[in-house]
């Protein structure tokens, strides 16, 4: 029977140890319906997931966060929306759990109420593909408002048209002191010359290697998520819906049971609705390139790891890349 | 204190659970060492242990707490908390 320390060094096994038992429950909340940007491929507003009554009484977002602190919620992520609009029902948040708030940057996430809140800016590329996709280039605000914050990174969404082109945008958040993690677009709207193709993807996946290679303090990755997000597979199996983890619970009819997030959630803003998954409902599972979901899908199949030193390095590398996302690790 | 028969078919039983359910190779109820620590040698996660909890349930009818999966740390540890819930039963 091969063990966890049979196959790794003293060194790896301190490391492994120190996540081993971190014992995450994460869950999703649209903190509010609303956003000051309408981005193209957004997968908020193209699946209609807005539409819901939004709960407006600060008392019972309380009393909800409450109930999902006594669930065992550990890690609340919240997205929108755009949660910066709602600040007060940010801080009930960050007031009774450890929490995230993923932001598009151009609200200043007011450090004296929040000192140690993890930020995470989206960002989808340069300037230009910023302007297509998202109506303005966002990186010149989210920069000046983040610059040099040790609790915040970009959450950089690749498109097909930046591969060959990631360097720059790199190399301008190095510049600014900020961290970025990557991710794929999905293209729900199908927007035109954004569809992935397979070259692309292998490119991309050199890409990325060669970015985590020439930028380490700034790029908080791992070769092994890049080689699961760019060809969607893991260890001879094909992500999709037959795979994923972030399924919110209640409605994981799935049989047999796939392996998942413990108690996962992802809530509309009205507190009552809950979504699908920690994307929309009208995305293909098959052609989904959510970061989160693939990192997640890794890391809830670790004992399948363990059948080689490289197989359950790599887990551990990508379960590490997870915890300093969240600050559960350091940097 | 030398360990009772019954703790003894208890350690055996939960070992042949664990082997079953994980889906485990090379290794017997015999051989598994019931000191093994299941995080840190084996692996398992909370998902790994709702899955024996499950069987566990049916098998010594008891509840057991997804609030008590951090004691139930190895075979050894999981029979002792068997045990105390059966002698809470009686």
């Amino acid at each position: 029977m091969k063990t966890v320390s049979s196959l790794l060094d003293p060194l790896w096994y301190e490391r492994y140890k120190r996540i081993s038992n971190l014992n995450i429950r994460s869950s999703i909340y649209d903190v509010t319906n609303r956003c000051n940007l309408r981005c193209k491929g957004c997968f908020f507003f193209s699946s209609g997931e807005h539409h819901v009554q939004e709960e407006t009484d600060l008392k019972k977002w309380e009393a909800f966060i409450d109930r999902e602190k006594a669930r065992g919620v550990n890690l609340a992520i919240l997205i929108g929306g755009e949660p910066t609009l709602c600040m007060d029902r940010v801080e009930a948040f960050y007031k009774r759990i450890p929490s995230y708030c993923a932001t598009n940057g151009l609200i200043k996430v007011p450090r004296d109420r929040f000192p140690d809140m993890m930020v995470g800016i989206s960002l989808w590329g340069g300037g230009e593909d910023e302007k297509i996709l998202r109506g303005k280039d966002t990186f010149a605000i989210s920069s000046r408002n983040y610059e040099g914050d040790p609790y915040t990174y970009y959450l950089y969404t690749v498109t097909p048209k930046q591969v060959g082109r990631i360097e720059p945008v790199i190399k301008r958040i190095a510049d600014v002191g900020l961290k970025v993690h990557l991710q794929l677009l999905s293209n729900d709207e199908g927007v035109d010359g954004f569809h992935w193709h397979e070259g692309e993807l292998r490119d991309l996946r050199v890409e990325m290697d060669e970015m985590l290679e020439r930028y380490p303090q700034t790029v908080i990755s791992s070769k092994y998520y890049h080689e699961v997000i760019t060809t969607g597979m893991m260890l001879g199996r094909r992500f999709g819906w037959r795979e994923c983890p972030s399924v919110t619970e209640s409605l994981d009819n799935r049989q047999p049971p796939v392996r998942r997030l413990i108690h996962f959630y992802r809530w509309a803003a009205d507190l009552k609705t809950v979504h699908r998954c920690c994307t929309s409902a009208t995305r293909d599972c098959a052609t989904c390139k959510d970061g989160a979901a693939h990192m997640s899908w890794i890391m809830v199949n670790k004992r399948d790891h363990i059948i080689s030193t490289r197989d359950l390095q790599n887990w551990i590398e990508v379960y590490e890349m997870f915890a300093k996302l969240y600050r559960l690790i350091p940097w | 204190m030398p360990e009772s028969t019954e703790s003894k078919g208890i350690v055996r039983r939960v070992a042949e659970i664990i082997i079953e359910e994980l889906k485990l190779e090379d290794v017997t109820p015999d051989t598994f060492k019931p000191d093994m620590d299941l995080v840190d040698e084996l692996g398992i996660d909370s998902m790994d242990l709702a899955t024996i909890a499950l069987v566990l349930q049916d098998e010594y009818k008891i509840v057991i707490d997804e609030d008590d999966y951090p004691r139930l740390k190895t075979v050894r540890l999981i029979c002792a908390y068997i045990e105390e819930k059966l002698a809470a039963k009686q």
